[in-house]
Formats: structure tokens, C-alpha cells, sequence
């Protein structure tokens, strides 16, 4: 396994480039240290945190039960508002899942390898926060039980779906990228669940990884199929990722409400679910390299990436709403121009300015690269945008609908407490998930991270 | 490195080809031709004369400023992919002041262009005198000289950054050409979109849309990632760069004009979405005249040979690697930014179809000429690859 | 190997301790004659398949497939439902509103196209295998961890116990097994 001298290749050389992976490692000790984390047994610190996200998933549940219970009215939404926090809420998950997305294709078909060591965790967060999404639509549909009714299908009723409706988008929108993430993922983890089951000492954990395995090998001709199918599934999600979110946004813009009805949305609508999306990443991504001693393989470089990503999908958001005020004030279109003024200056102004802060000046601070270095402060921000990214769902849901066009249909709106146990909850039923998957499976691609060790770099040694 | 062994890094070695001197005399003695046409046209028939020469300038324009924006692309991402054609994209973004001078004889035209410059017109529409207090000719010029001032100086610095690091290979250099670029991109985004705004969409001023700034610069990137293409294909052909540039190198330029051709797509077809089922009045006449009445068929060609073929044959390996292939894109798309910046303008001028006159033809001839010349002087200067750049073995070996 | 050799073999496997070893024994085993090769290794290895002389693959056929059938779906189930199925009048819209069909039958594409993808993928490799050959070789569970394994099918014209044994013990492995059935 010894280097010849040369062999690190260009890489290696790179000047300013901090490695991707600390030096020493070889395929068996990563195999080893990300196995482990898995194969060892379960920490105690495991079942509290496991046990106080399940207590908000028993909220979320006893939420949904009062709200079949008793309809939505349970909910603060009502005439004019009638979409409030559950719509804020789905935006803001699905937005989330759309870094994972992002990180695992995009980053993959430009061949930037820092994303190794993110992309798996990334995407179970997109897959459990894509579930967490799908949740609003359905649960405040009035009657979730009819859900069916929105799918195409041949129903004794004769009626079918109205295709013009963005309504009817999202729904494929949604669960075409539920089923290719989920797939995305599930193929991603095939070699890994191959390497437990030829790790896992106890004979029940070599049956259920084994079964998950479905007998992959390793052979070359499985890689050959395998790199060719994870490639095209990478082109199809990239795509894919950018067509949710504008989906997402068309249910805002092909309305005429103004605020609404603006052709921006699709671009700044993706900017800002990938801009929230690394947030949670960096949000997840800070304490967990901490807590699992995972610093070799996320190092700082990754979060500076990740900063600068930010950095970038911040700006384009900043563009958006700076197009939408000139435009405005440009198309001379009174309810328009009502709209941004009662955004800035009306009763939900402090919301408003909030998410300029939050979104808008706070992130400035990533162009300073001492700042970006620091992952204390990373964390900081990371929070400050998820925040911000919320509000800015609630400000362009709640502002553009509580006055529109007639004076004397304005109305105010707020959420109740069901609202804010829904969300809690599902954020419990986020945390769950994500703390099952960090016990039960490799939370870093192991085979992806032995592909950027030196010893992987064959082609260049054969020079 | 490893990447010595293979292919050569002295500075000899990659000399522009002599034939460059022949492009620049020949291209100027094209444009001056056409100038001088068109200068006639212009004693003809004025207005006609700034319809044509105003689509002429926006497409210049886009070819050299999408190249500048794809530098800075490549300097903010110090990705490798872009090493091979930088000097291409220099020599482009170096000819940003000639394209500024390009812009001048546009001021003389402004009342037979745009509604808001001529006094009687404001004077009898409400929204035109509400706009004035923007679009008036002292602040529109203004405007426009800072646009060009943000464009040019940002050009200019990372050109000499580049010769820099020519001259020493001094390592701080790409450090420094980074935090450049980053400022100089978001600059770059905004002063577009309201160059897109002032030279384009106020042909017709009670229609807006917020995406046009965005469309608009995907324009460009196509526009100069085709040109640079197809230079780069021109230099693989001949002489010292046929060595340097492999398969591979086009297959990474292929995919990226892929993807500019799939996102140049995607935010007309969300533009179009939107306005569609919003079907309000003030915003639906722009597509009405685009896509029912005479301009009908371009829009069609629009679809089919702005995205659909060039999509279809960007798809396959060969389509990316194939030096013929993916030089008929290349041409295919530059004819399409054309078509489409024409589409774009000249439907508030001649909403009753598309009325093609000679002085078209001339005016981007004239315009084209002049630049090709001054882009092939640029290019004949320096080394055709930035020798001294550290990731350029890195670049030069990459399979 | 207590056993008699009447037991039939699958092949003979070698085992390599770097990912360069096993290249240059693919190049070997090809260049001696050998034609029923696979290699086992922990990562995907650029041209390592090219060098055991396989196919490319047809996953990207599939994918185009895949997408073709979904885009035609997409559009025919819109078309289909709105303008002859169940006609509505929309906002004076057309029956074949065709600008608001493009989402669904840009998602369907996609859809059809990554199942295609992801289970031809499944169907090229022959996944799942509950029972393989190349399992009943103690070392072999390290091929999921940093060893690198060739091993030469019974199959293969030129397989004989005995010759093959000495070729693959001539490529400086770190062992060289019998893969039986």
C-alpha cells in the first residue's frame, strides 16, 4: 500500500486546499471508525435524546388526533388567511430537504468530492424532511381521510384531477421527489449495507443488513451498473430538486394575489430552499461531527463550503426581494405597491424587518473568512437563517392574503396553539427519524469516503 | 507534477496561432463594410436603423459579458474546468470598453425607441410620468455609464491580476482573483438586470416581469460559454493547443452549456407559467402578440431550436465530445441568442410580426466585425493558457 | 482442502492487498487468455471493468427509456383526463391547456425515468442474490473493507484448477482460494 512518490497526484499538491480528510486514514481504519458508530452498541445519551424527540412525535400525534377530531378549524386560519402556518411550515421542510438534494446530485455531477462525507446524512435529512412536509398538505386538506381523491384514477364518482391547478403539480411535485429520494438514498447505502453485514458481529444484524444488502458484492461488474445508475439518478434529481421547489412556488404565483403573482418566484423560491437547506445541514452537521468524533472526515473545509454556499443562495434571495419592491414601484400597479408598504410598514413590519435581518444583513458577516472558520459561529448563523427562512414563508403567506383587493375584506392573522404544537411536533418527528437513522445506518457514505483516500488514487499511480 | 511528463508548460509552447492576425485584419475589413452600410441604412430610414443596431449592441454585448461573467465564475470556483479557456474569456471581457463605445450611438436614437423619451408621449400617460422620475435620459445614461464602468473596471482587474500571475506565478494571486470575482458577480447580476430593465424591457413600460433580469443573464451565459466554445474548438484544431485540449475538456464545456440551456429554458417556461394562468391583462398582451399573432413562428423556432435540439444533442457523450457536433450547437445557439434578443425587443416596436429588414443583418455584421477583430487582437497577445496558474497541470491532466 | 476434489468449483479468487495490484492482475489474467473474470473490490475502480473486458452498461438505455415513456404518460393523462375524459371549463382556458401541463409531465419523466434507473440497475446486477458462491470464502467479507479480490470463473474455457491456481499465485497475491458452489 505504499505510496510511490508523485502518486498523491495534482490534488495533493493543491496549494490553499485543506484536505478533505485528515491525514493517516486507509480504507480499513474509515471502515472501521464509520462502522463503528453503527456496530458498537447504543450510547446512553442515545435513548434520552431519542426518548425526548419521541415525546414530541406522541404531541404531534395527539395534535393530529384532536385535529381529525374536531377539523381545521382547531387551526388560526380562516377567511382572509386561510393558509397560515401549515403552508409556512411545508414550504419551510421541504425547502430543507432540498440541500441534501443538492449536496448528493448537484455536488456529485460537478465532482466535488468535499461532499463525500455530507452527502449521506444530507439526504435522510431531505427524506425526513420531505416527510415532514408532505404532513401539512394532507393533514389541513379538511378531510385528510379523502386524501386519494387527489390522484388520478379511474373513481365510480367520474370526476378526475383539474391538471391546471398548481395544487394538483405539487402533488406530483411532492411524491415523485419523496420516491427519488428515497431511491436516491436507498442505493446510495446498498454497498455500506454490505460492509455491516460483513462487519456485524451478532447474527440478527447480519440478517437485516444482509437482507438490506440484497447480496451486493462488490463485483466490477455491479460497480460498472451501479456508478451508471447512481450518475443518471444524480442527472434526473438536479432537475428534479429545482422543478419541487418551483412547483412550490407556482402554487403562490399563478394566483394573482399580490405579493403572490410574480414571475421571480420559481428562481428565488429554489435559491431559498437551498440557502435554508445548508443551514440545516450546518445546524445538523456542528454537533454531530462534535458529539461522534467525526472531525477528520467533516472537517472545517466542508463548513467553509457550506458557509459559502449560504453565502451565495443569501444573495440571490436578497436579489429576489429587491426585484419585487422596484418592480412594484416600477408597474405603478396599486395593490402591488399597497402590498410592499404594508409589508415594510403594516402590522406584521416587525416579521417583515426580522427576516431582512435574519436573511438579508446577518449572513453578510460569511464574507469575512475568520468568521466562516469558526463553527461556533457557522452555528450561530445556521440558526439565524432556518429562522429567517421561516418567516419569510409566514411574511409572504400571511402579508399577501390578510389585505387584499377590498378594504372591507381585510382581516388579521395568528397562529393558536395547535399551530405551534404541529410544528414542535413535526420537528420531533424530524429529530426521531434522523436519530434512528444515525444509529441504525452509517451516517457518512463509507465506500464514497474510501474513493478520496490516496490509496484509491489508481489512475494516477499507473502513470 | 504529474502532468509535466505529458504536455509542455513553457510559455512558447503555446503561442497563438498565426492565423488570428488574418481573422482580426479580415473581420475588420467586414465590419468596416457593414459600418458603413449601415451608416447609409441610418440616412434611410433612422428609426429602422436603431431597431436593428439596438438588437446588434444587446447581442455583442452578451457574448462579451457572458464570457466576463463565466471568467468570475471560474475565478470564484478556482475549479480547473475554466483554465483551459480562460485566456478566450479574457480576451472577450477585455473588449467591454470598444462595446461601450458600441452603446453611444444608441443615445442618439432614444425618442424613435423608447416611448418614455419622447416629452408628449409622458406628458399624456399617467404611468410614464410616474416612471419618469427613472426613466429619463440624463439618469438612463447615467446608468448605463455606470454599468459599463462596473463591467469594464472589474474586467480590467482581474486582466491584469492574470498577467501577474504570467509574469511571477506569485501563489496569492488566485486568492486574490477570488475575492474579486466574488464582489464583481453579484455586481455583475444587478447592474444587468437593470441594464435588461432600461435597454429592454422599457421598449414596452406597462409590461414587467420580475424574472427578466434573470433571463436576461442566462442569455449571456449561453451567449458567451457558445463563443468560447467554439474558439476553443477553432484553437484545438490547429497548432499548439490541439495537444493541450482533449475529449474530456469539451465534454465538461458540453454539460455546462447543458445546463445553461436547461436553465435559460426553465426560467422562460416559469415566466410564461405564470403569466399564463395568471392571465391578467397589463402582463398577458406581451405573450399575445409573441405567441399568437405574427411572431409565432419565432417563438415556435425558439422552442424547438434554442432548447429542444440543442438539448436532444447535448445529451449524448458524442454530442459533448464530438469536436463537429458540439461546434453545430455552439453556432446553433449563437444564431438563436439572435433570434431571441430580437424576439425580446422588437415585438413592442412591430407587434404584427416579425418585419426582417437588411439593416438587421448590417448592423450585426458591422457590430460583430469590429469586435471579432478587436477579441482576436486581444487574444493574439498572450499565451493561450495561463501558464503559471497552479491548477493548470491539474487542468491539463485531468481524465 | 480436506474435501475431495470432485466437489465442483465456481472458480479460483485471489486476493490483493491494493487496488493497483488487482488492475495490473486484471491486465494479466486478460492478457493470458482469461475471459470469465469479475473482481471484487471495497470502491468502484475507474476502467477496472474496461480491463476485465466487460460491456458498458445499459443503464443510461434504460433511463431513456424510462423518461421517454414517462413524458409521453405525463402529457397523454393530462390530455386525456382534461380534454376528452372530463372536460371543464377552467377560467376560459383550453381543454389542452398546454403551458399548465408541463409541470406534471415534467415530473412524470423524471419519475419513470429513476425507477427505470434505479430497478434496472437492480435487474443488470441481478440484485437481490440471496445465495452467492463467492461468500462461502472466509476472506471474502474483508472485500467490503480494504482487500481486493480477482477471481476466474470454472466457466471460462481456459479454467483449470490446477494452471489457474499457479497463474493467480504468479500475481503476488496474498492468497489465492478455491470459490466452491
Amino acid at each position: 500500500m505504499e505510496q510511490t512518490p508523485g502518486t498523491g497526484g495534482p490534488r495533493a499538491a493543491d496549494p490553499g486546499r485543506p484536505p478533505l480528510i485528515a491525514p493517516g486514514y486507509t480504507s480499513a481504519t474509515v471502515t472501521d471508525k464509520i462502522s463503528a458508530v453503527v456496530l458498537r452498541g447504543t450510547p446512553r445519551w442515545w435513548f434520552a435524546a431519542f426518548g425526548a424527540a419521541f415525546l414530541l412525535v406522541m404531541l404531534l400525534l395527539g395534535t393530529l388526533g384532536h385535529l381529525f377530531l374536531k377539523g381545521v378549524g382547531i387551526y388560526g386560519v380562516n377567511i382572509p388567511v386561510g393558509w397560515g402556518w401549515d403552508i409556512t411550515n411545508f414550504v419551510w421542510w421541504i425547502g430543507i430537504g432540498h440541500a441534501g438534494t443538492l449536496i448528493s446530485a448537484i455536488l456529485l455531477l460537478l465532482r466535488q468530492e468535499w461532499r463525500n462525507s455530507i452527502n449521506r446524512f444530507a439526504e435522510a435529512m431531505t427524506l425526513f424532511a420531505v416527510a415532514c412536509a408532505s404532513l401539512y398538505p394532507v393533514v389541513h386538506l379538511g378531510r385528510p381521510w379523502v386524501l386519494y381523491w387527489l390522484f388520478p384514477y379511474p373513481s365510480t364518482m367520474g370526476v378526475w384531477p383539474q391538471f391546471r391547478s398548481p395544487l394538483v403539480w405539487d402533488v406530483f411535485a411532492v411524491s415523485t421527489y419523496a420516491t427519488i429520494s428515497l431511491l436516491f438514498w436507498f442505493i446510495g447505502l446498498i454497498p455500506d449495507l454490505a460492509t455491516l453485514r460483513d462487519r456485524a458481529k451478532s447474527r440478527f444484524a447480519q440478517i437485516v443488513y444482509g437482507m438490506l444488502a440484497m447480496g451486493w458484492r462488490g463485483s466490477a461488474r455491479h460497480w460498472h451498473n451501479y456508478e451508471s445508475a447512481y450518475l443518471m439518478l444524480a442527472g434526473l434529481a438536479t432537475p428534479l430538486v429545482v422543478s419541487v421547489h418551483s412547483v412550490v412556488s407556482f402554487d403562490f404565483a399563478v394566483g394573482i394575489i399580490p405579493g403572490w403573482h410574480s414571475t421571480i418566484f420559481p428562481p428565488y423560491f429554489v435559491a431559498g430552499a437551498i440557502y435554508s437547506g445548508f443551514a440545516m445541514v450546518l445546524t445538523l452537521a456542528i454537533p454531530l461531527r462534535a458529539i461522534f468524533g467525526l472531525k477528520d472526515f467533516i472537517t472545517d473545509r466542508h463548513l467553509q463550503n457550506m458557509a459559502k454556499v449560504m453565502l451565495a443562495t443569501g444573495l440571490i434571495v436578497a436579489y429576489g426581494y429587491l426585484i419585487e419592491i422596484f418592480m412594484a414601484w416600477y408597474g405603478d400597479n396599486r395593490f402591488d405597491v399597497y402590498m410592499s408598504l404594508n409589508r415594510m410598514f403594516g402590522p406584521y413590519a416587525f416579521q417583515f424587518w426580522s427576516l431582512i435581518a435574519c436573511n438579508v444583513v446577518a449572513p453578510q458577516a460569511l464574507w469575512i473568512k475568520r468568521l466562516r472558520r469558526s463553527p461556533v459561529f457557522l452555528f450561530v448563523i445556521a440558526i439565524i437563517v432556518n429562522v429567517g427562512m421561516w418567516l419569510e414563508r409566514y411574511v409572504i403567506i400571511v402579508t399577501s392574503l390578510h389585505r387584499d383587493f377590498l378594504p372591507s375584506s381585510w382581516g388579521m392573522y395568528s397562529g393558536t396553539v395547535w399551530d405551534y404544537s404541529t410544528f414542535v411536533g413535526s420537528i420531533g418527528l424530524f429529530l426521531a427519524l434522523m436519530f434512528l437513522f444515525i444509529r441504525f445506518l452509517p451516517m457518512i457514505s463509507i465506500f464514497e469516503m474510501r474513493t478520496i483516500l490516496p490509496e484509491a488514487r489508481v489512475e494516477e499511480a499507473r502513470k | 507534477m504529474s502532468g509535466t511528463a505529458a504536455v509542455s508548460l513553457a510559455p512558447a509552447a503555446y503561442a497563438p496561432p498565426a492565423g488570428l492576425a488574418a481573422v482580426r485584419r479580415g473581420a475588420f475589413a467586414v465590419g468596416a463594410v457593414a459600418a458603413a452600410l449601415s451608416l447609409l441604412g441610418a440616412w434611410m430610414d433612422r428609426g429602422q436603423f436603431f431597431r436593428s443596431y439596438l438588437v446588434a449592441f444587446l447581442y455583442w454585448l452578451s457574448i462579451a459579458l457572458g464570457c466576463s461573467a463565466i471568467a468570475m465564475l471560474h475565478h470564484l470556483t478556482r475549479g480547473g474546468w475554466g483554465l483551459m479557456i480562460r485566456r478566450v474569456l479574457e480576451a472577450a471581457s477585455g473588449t467591454l470598453p470598444l462595446v461601450a463605445l458600441f452603446f453611444v450611438p444608441l443615445l442618439f436614437g432614444l425618442p424613435e425607441l423608447y416611448r418614455w423619451a419622447r416629452p408628449d408621449e409622458v406628458q399624456a400617460d399617467a404611468l410614464l410620468r410616474h416612471q419618469a422620475v427613472y426613466l429619463n435620459a440624463p439618469f438612463f445614461i447615467s446608468r448605463a455609464a455606470l454599468y459599463f464602468a462596473i463591467w469594464c473596471g472589474f474586467a480590467w482587474v482581474l486582466q491584469r491580476l492574470s498577467a501577474r500571475q504570467d509574469a511571477t506565478g506569485d501563489p496569492a494571486l488566485p486568492r486574490r482573483m477570488q475575492m474579486i470575482a466574488a464582489p464583481g458577480l453579484v455586481l455583475y447580476c444587478l447592474t444587468a438586470t437593470f441594464a435588461s430593465i432600461d435597454w429592454l424591457m422599457s421598449l414596452d413600460s406597462r409590461w414587467y416581469s420580475t424574472i427578466y433580469g434573470v433571463y436576461f443573464v442566462g442569455g449571456h451565459a449561453i451567449a458567451g460559454l457558445s463563443f468560447a466554445v467554439l474558439v476553443a474548438l477553432y484553437l484545438s484544431s490547429r497548432g499548439p493547443m490541439s495537444a493541450a485540449f482533449r475529449p474530456i475538456h469539451f465534454h465538461d464545456y458540453g454539460k455546462l452549456l447543458l445546463t445553461f440551456v436547461v436553465l435559460w429554458a426553465y426560467f422562460a417556461v416559469s415566466q410564461l407559467i405564470i403569466i399564463w394562468s395568471g392571465n391578467l391583462a397589463e402582463e398577458i398582451t406581451w405573450y399575445r402578440g409573441r405567441l399568437l399573432g405574427g411572431w409565432s413562428g419565432v417563438s415556435l423556432a425558439l422552442v424547438t431550436l434554442h432548447f429542444a435540439l440543442p438539448f436532444l444533442l447535448l445529451l449524448s457523450r458524442e454530442g459533448k465530445r464530438n469536436a463537429g457536433r458540439l461546434s453545430v450547437v455552439a453556432i446553433l445557439l449563437l444564431v438563436m441568442r439572435w433570434v431571441d434578443l430580437h424576439w425580446l425587443a422588437l415585438p413592442a416596436l412591430s407587434p404584427e410580426g416579425p418585419a426582417f429588414h437588411w439593416l438587421d443583418a448590417a448592423t450585426a455584421i458591422a457590430l460583430g466585425g469590429l469586435w471579432l477583430s478587436a477579441f482576436a487582437g486581444r487574444l493574439a497577445r498572450r499565451p493561450l493558457l495561463p501558464i503559471r496558474d497552479p491548477f493548470l497541470p491539474e487542468a491539463l491532466a485531468h481524465d | 482442502m480436506t474435501r475431495p476434489r470432485t466437489v465442483r468449483l465456481y472458480g479460483q479468487m485471489a486476493e490483493f492487498a491494493s487496488p493497483h495490484d488487482l488492475l495490473a492482475a486484471a491486465g494479466a489474467a486478460r492478457s493470458a487468455g482469461y475471459r470469465r473474470l469479475d473482481a471484487f473490490t471495497p470502491f468502484p475502480i475507474e476502467r477496472l471493468s474496461e480491463t476485465l473486458g466487460h460491456r458498458p452498461s445499459r443503464v443510461p438505455m434504460l433511463v431513456l427509456i424510462g423518461g421517454i415513456i414517462g413524458a409521453l404518460a405525463g402529457y397523454g393523462l393530462q390530455y386525456w383526463v382534461s380534454a376528452v375524459a372530463y372536460p371543464l371549463n377552467i377560467g376560459g382556458r383550453p381543454y389542452n391547456s398546454w403551458p399548465a401541463f408541463i409541470p406534471i409531465t415534467f415530473e412524470l419523466t423524471i419519475l419513470i425515468a429513476g425507477i427505470f434507473t434505479v430497478f434496472g440497475m437492480l435487474v443488470l446486477n441481478g440484485l437481490p442474490t440471496p445465495y452467492h458462491p463467492v461468500f462461502n470464502v472466509p476472506h471474502f467479507a474483508l472485500a467490503s473493507r480494504d482487500r481486493y479480490f480477482l477471481c476466474i470463473e470454472s466457466k471460462d474455457p481456459k479454467f483449470d484448477p490446477a494452471s489457474t491456481r499457479v497463474f493467480l499465485e504468479g500475481l503476488s497475491p496474498s492468497g489465492v482460494f478455491d470459490v466452491e458452489y
